[in-house]
C-alpha cells in the first residue's frame, strides 16, 4: 500500500505517549512501510504537552503544520482540542475522554471545556471521531497507562492505516517489556471492541 | 555486551542522537566527552549504556570548555573523539575551539552542535554554522536519521584523515526524530595515532600561530574539494527555478515538492556537507537556473555566500532567501517552504489549513510536585518579597520565575547568576540573590564564586543541590553521591568547595524544613560580603527512580480554613486541587503528592496520612 499518512499524536507529560509513538512507529517499520517520527517535549516532564509524530509512507519530515494531519490521536482530552488545528478537514480523531487538569484549573482560576464541546469542536474539522474512557480501559486491561495501548488498538481497527491490529499484536510482543506484556495486549483487545 | 546499537548490519528505527552514536562507533570512536543540554543529551546517554562494551572511553565533563579541552588532548595522543554539547555550550568552548583548529589534531576530533532554532528548550536560537565558518571547521548537517549515521561516520574518518576538527551540526527536529537506519560494518575502534612531539606546531606562540593560520587555510581549501564530491552534496529534478536546501529544511522541502507533485518543477541542491561551500558545484548549478530558493534556518549564511559568488562571476540568477515568509526567526516547515516556493513557481493554489487555534487552559512547565526548589523559593518569597533582586540560573530552578514564586529577574547563561548578581548589587546597593543548581555550579558557577570573594561583593548565594543533573535527565556530576557514581568517578563536596574558594559565611540547611531554610535567609539578609546557603534535597524524581527512596506519606486537608487557601495561592503546589463545586474547597491528590510534607509546616490544617483522607 502507498497511501501516505500523517498522524499527530497530543498528551500531557508521563501518560507515556511518546512510548506509544515510539510502538506505533516501529510496528509500521516492522510491516515494511517507510516511517517516520518526532517529537517535541522540551519541559514535558514537569506537566508540559507532548507532542509527537508519525508519518507514513515516505515522508522526510519529522513534523506536522496545521491542517497538515490526517489523523489526530489524543491521549487527554483538552489536548485533543488544542491539537485541533493541526487536523486536515475530513482527517479523523481518536481521542481520550479523560481530563489531566492544568494547574491554572487546579488552582480554580480556569475551567475545562465539557467533552460535549469538545467533540462539538472536533465534528466541525473531522469525518468521523472517536472517544475513548482510556483511562477505565486501562484499569479494565490491569494499569491505567496501557489505556494508551487501548487508543493504539483502536487506530489499529479503525481501517485507516494500511495495517490491523495483528501487526500491533506482534508490535507489542516484541517492543514492549514482557512484564507488561499481557496488560497491553488486554488494552490492545479492549481498543479493537471499543470501536467495532 | 548485547545491544541493538551494536548489531553487525541489519535497520532499525533510531532517534537522531542514537544514530549519531552508531555513526561514531561505525568510525571507531575512542574517547566521547560532554556537557549535557537539551537536545544533544541522548548523545551520551546512549553511550553511557553502551560503556560495559568497552569500546570507547566516556566522561560527562564539568563544562563544555574543559569537554573540548579534554577530548583535544586525547586526540593530541592519537585518539579519535567525539564532543557533544548544545548549541549555546560552544560559546563556553569557543577559546580552545578558535586555536585547536590552527594546530590540528592528529587523532581526530568531530565536536557535536546541537542547536536549537525556535528555543524549545533554550535561551536563544544562535547559529552555530557560524562557528564552522569563524573557527574553520568543515560541517556535516544530517536531515534523517540515516544521515545522523552516516554523516557522524564521514565526519570522523575525515577527522581523522585530515587531522583537523570537523563540525557535526544538529538541530532539536534532526536530534530528536525517529526513522529507520541501515547499519553497516562495526569495525575495532580505531587505532591509536603515536604523537609526535612537535612544539612548532602544537604550542601556539605567536610566530607559530602566524604559521598555523595559514595551515589552516590550505586544509579547508583541500576539503573543499572533498565537499566538491561529497556523496551528501547532491543535485536532481528540472527546470529554471534552483533551490539550494540545507539542513532539516531538505526534508521539508523533498515532502512539499511530493505532496505538490512539483518534484520536476525544480532543480534542487541538497547541501548536506555545508562548509567549505562545494563553490565549482553551486557555480554549475547557478548557471542552470534563473531563479534560485535559498533554504537554511537562521542566519542566511549560505544566501549570502551564494549572493557574493553570484556577484563576482556575473551570473544571471535572481536570489531569494530571507524575505517574505522565509526570515532568520525560529523554525522553517513544509507550510513556509510552500509559501515561499508557490510564487516562484506561478502557483497560487493555497495549501489545506486547519481551524484556528483555541484559548484553552495553559500548561506551563512547573516545578514537581515535591520539588524542594519551590520550599526555598516559597521562603525566599514569603521573606524578601520584592525588596531582593533574584539572579536566577539554568536548570529546573529557572521555572522558579513563575508566580506566585516570582524568585528569578534575570538570567544569561550557566553560571551567570553569582557574577551577574553581583555587579547588579555593586550598582544597585539591592539585597541580591543568586540561585544556582550543584551541576551549574560545578559547570561555571565556582568562577563566579572566586570573583566574588576576590572582589568584595556583597551577595547572596543559593546553591540549589538536589544531587543531580536534574533537567536534562540525571546526568552525573561531580557533586553526585559517590555510590551512584560508582568507581570511574570521584565525589566532591560542595561545602569544601565553597570554603575552599574563600567564603566564610557558609550554611546548610535540608530542602523540605522550612524553618531551618527561612532562619537562615532571615540570619544571611542583612549581614554584608558573600554568603552561601547550601540547601540540600535530592530532586524528587532521582530520588524515586535513582535513590529508590520514595515517601509513603502523603499530605491532606484535614479543615478547610484561609491558612489552607493562603498556602495554595502561594506555595502553589502541582499537587493541590481547588475543587470544583464551587465552595473553594482544597484537596490533595494522592496519586501527584510527593510527600513532601513542606505544606504540613505551612498550615496546621494539613495533615500527613497514608493517603485516600478527605
Amino acid at each position: 500500500m502507498s497511501k501516505r499518512l500523517r498522524i499527530y499524536l497530543t498528551g500531557v507529560g508521563g501518560q507515556g505517549t511518546l512510548t506509544a509513538t515510539t510502538l506505533l512507529s516501529r510496528t509500521a517499520m516492522e510491516q515494511g512501510l517507510d516511517v517516520v517520527s518526532g517529537e517535541i517535549h522540551g519541559m514535558a516532564q514537569r506537566g508540559g504537552v507532548v507532542e509527537s509524530t508519525v508519518l507514513i509512507g515516505g515522508w522526510h519530515s519529522p513534523a506536522i503544520q496545521q491542517g497538515e494531519a490526517d489523523i489526530l490521536l489524543g491521549f487527554e482530552a483538552l489536548e485533543t482540542l488544542r491539537g485541533l488545528h493541526y487536523l486536515a478537514q475530513g482527517g479523523f480523531v481518536l481521542s481520550s475522554t479523560d481530563f489531566v487538569p492544568p494547574p491554572g484549573v487546579n488552582m480554580g482560576r480556569e475551567c475545562l471545556p465539557a467533552i460535549d464541546d469538545i467533540k462539538a469542536g472536533v465534528s466541525k474539522v473531522a469525518d468521523k471521531a472517536w472517544f475513548l474512557p482510556l483511562q477505565e480501559m486501562g484499569r479494565q486491561a490491569g494499569a491505567v497507562q496501557s489505556g494508551n495501548t487501548a487508543l493504539l488498538g483502536a487506530l489499529c481497527a479503525s481501517g485507516l492505516l494500511p495495517f490491523g491490529p495483528q501487526a500491533l499484536r506482534e508490535g507489542v510482543r516484541r517492543f514492549l517489556p514482557s512484564k507488561v506484556l499481557e496488560v497491553n495486549l488486554r488494552a490492545l483487545e479492549l481498543g479493537v471492541g471499543a470501536i467495532r | 555486551m548485547n545491544h541493538p546499537l551494536l548489531a553487525a548490519g541489519g535497520a532499525q528505527l533510531l532517534l537522531g542522537n542514537e544514530a549519531i552514536v552508531r555513526g561514531a562507533l561505525e568510525a571507531g570512536v575512542n574517547f566521547v566527552t560532554c556537557y549535557p543540554g537539551t537536545p544533544s543529551s541522548e548523545v551520551p546517554d546512549t553511550f553511557r549504556r553502551l560503556a560495559p562494551s568497552g569500546r570507547f572511553s566516556l566522561e560527562y565533563a564539568v563544562n563544555e570548555k574543559v569537554a573540548l579541552e579534554t577530548a583535544a588532548g586525547a586526540a593530541l595522543a592519537g585518539a579519535l573523539c567525539l564532543v557533544t554539547m548544545k548549541h549555546v555550550g560552544v560559546n563556553v568552548a569557543a577559546d580552545p575551539l578558535l586555536t585547536m583548529t590552527y594546530t590540528g589534531l592528529p587523532g581526530g576530533l568531530v565536536l557535536m552542535s546541537a542547536d536549537d532554532p525556535g528555543c524549545h528548550s533554550s535561551q536563544n536560537e544562535q547559529d552555530n554554522r557560524a562557528y564552522a565558518r569563524f573557527a574553520g571547521l568543515p560541517c556535516f548537517e544530517p536531515a534523517t536519521a540515516q544521515e545522523c549515521k552516516d554523516m557522524t561516520r564521514a565526519a570522523c574518518l575525515l577527522a581523522r584523515e585530515t587531522r583537523q576538527p570537523v563540525m557535526l551540526r544538529t538541530t532539536t527536529r534532526v536530534s530528536h526524530l525517529r526513522g529507520p537506519v541501515r547499519f553497516g560494518p562495526l569495525p575495532e575502534p580505531a587505532a591509536i595515532v603515536p604523537f609526535e612531539r612537535n612544539p612548532r606546531r602544537f604550542v601556539p606562540v605567536p610566530a607559530v600561530a602566524r604559521v598555523r593560520h595559514r595551515a589552516l587555510v590550505e586544509a579547508l581549501e583541500a576539503v573543499r574539494s572533498e565537499a566538491e564530491r561529497s556523496p551528501f552534496n547532491k543535485t536532481g529534478g528540472s527546470g529554471e527555478i534552483g533551490v539550494v536546501a540545507s539542513g532539516v529544511s531538505r526534508a521539508y522541502l523533498h515532502d512539499v515538492l511530493l505532496e505538490k507533485g512539483w518534484e520536476n518543477a525544480v532543480r534542487v541542491f541538497d547541501l548536506g556537507m555545508s562548509w567549505p561551500l562545494p563553490e565549482k558545484a553551486l557555480e554549475i548549478f547557478m548557471r542552470q537556473v534563473k531563479t534560485l530558493l535559498v533554504l537554511e534556518e537562521g542566519e542566511a549564511l549560505v544566501e549570502q555566500a551564494l549572493n557574493a559568488m553570484a556577484h563576482k562571476l556575473s551570473l544571471p540568477v535572481t536570489i531569494h532567501g530571507k524575505q517574505g515568509p522565509l526570515s532568520v526567526f525560529g523554525e522553517y516547515s513544509t507550510l513556509l517552504i510552500h509559501d515561499a516556493l508557490a510564487p516562484l513557481l506561478d502557483k497560487n493554489e493555497p495549501i489545506a489549513c486547519g481551524p484556528g487555534c483555541m484559548e484553552l487552559p495553559q500548561r506551563p512547565p512547573n516545578l514537581c510536585p515535591g520539588c524542594a526548589h519551590r520550599s526555598v523559593f516559597y521562603a525566599t518569597r514569603k521573606l524578601f518579597g520584592d525588596d531582593a533582586y533574584y539572579s536566577s540560573d539554568i536548570g529546573c530552578y529557572t521555572l522558579g520565575l513563575l508566580p506566585p514564586l516570582a524568585t528569578a529577574d534575570f538570567l544569561f547563561c550557566m553560571g551567570s547568576s553569582i557574577s551577574a548578581g553581583s555587579g547588579f548589587a555593586r550598582a544597585s546597593h539591592k539585597l541580591t540573590v543568586a540561585f544556582i543548581g550543584d551541576s551549574t555550579f560545578f559547570h561555571s558557577g565556582i568562577t563566579g564564586l572566586v570573583n566574588a570573594v576576590f572582589n568584595k561583593h556583597n551577595i547572596l548565594v543559593v546553591i540549589l543541590d538536589n544531587g543531580t543533573t536534574a533537567m536534562t535527565g540525571h546526568q552525573p556530576n561531580p557533586g553526585v553521591d559517590q555510590e551512584v557514581l560508582g568507581d570511574a568517578c570521584a565525589q566532591l563536596d560542595i561545602e569544601a568547595v565553597v570554603k575552599g574558594c574563600g567564603v566564610s559565611r557558609v550554611a546548610k540547611a535540608r530542602g523540605y524544613n522550612q524553618k531551618a531554610v527561612q532562619e537562615l535567609l532571615l540570619s544571611m539578609k542583612d549581614e554584608t560580603g558573600v554568603r552561601v546557603l547550601i540547601v540540600e534535597e535530592p530532586c524528587v524524581l532521582y530520588a524515586r527512580r535513582t535513590l529508590k527512596k520514595a515517601r509513603s506519606q502523603k499530605a491532606y486537608v484535614a479543615a478547610q480554613d484561609e491558612s489552607v487557601r493562603v498556602c495554595l495561592e502561594t506555595l502553589a503546589c502541582p499537587a493541590f486541587r481547588c475543587r470544583s463545586d464551587g465552595d473553594g474547597g482544597v484537596s490533595v491528590d494522592p496519586e501527584l503528592c510527593a510527600g513532601c510534607m513542606v505544606c504540613m509546616q505551612l498550615s496546621p490544617s494539613f495533615k500527613a496520612g497514608k493517603g485516600g483522607e478527605q
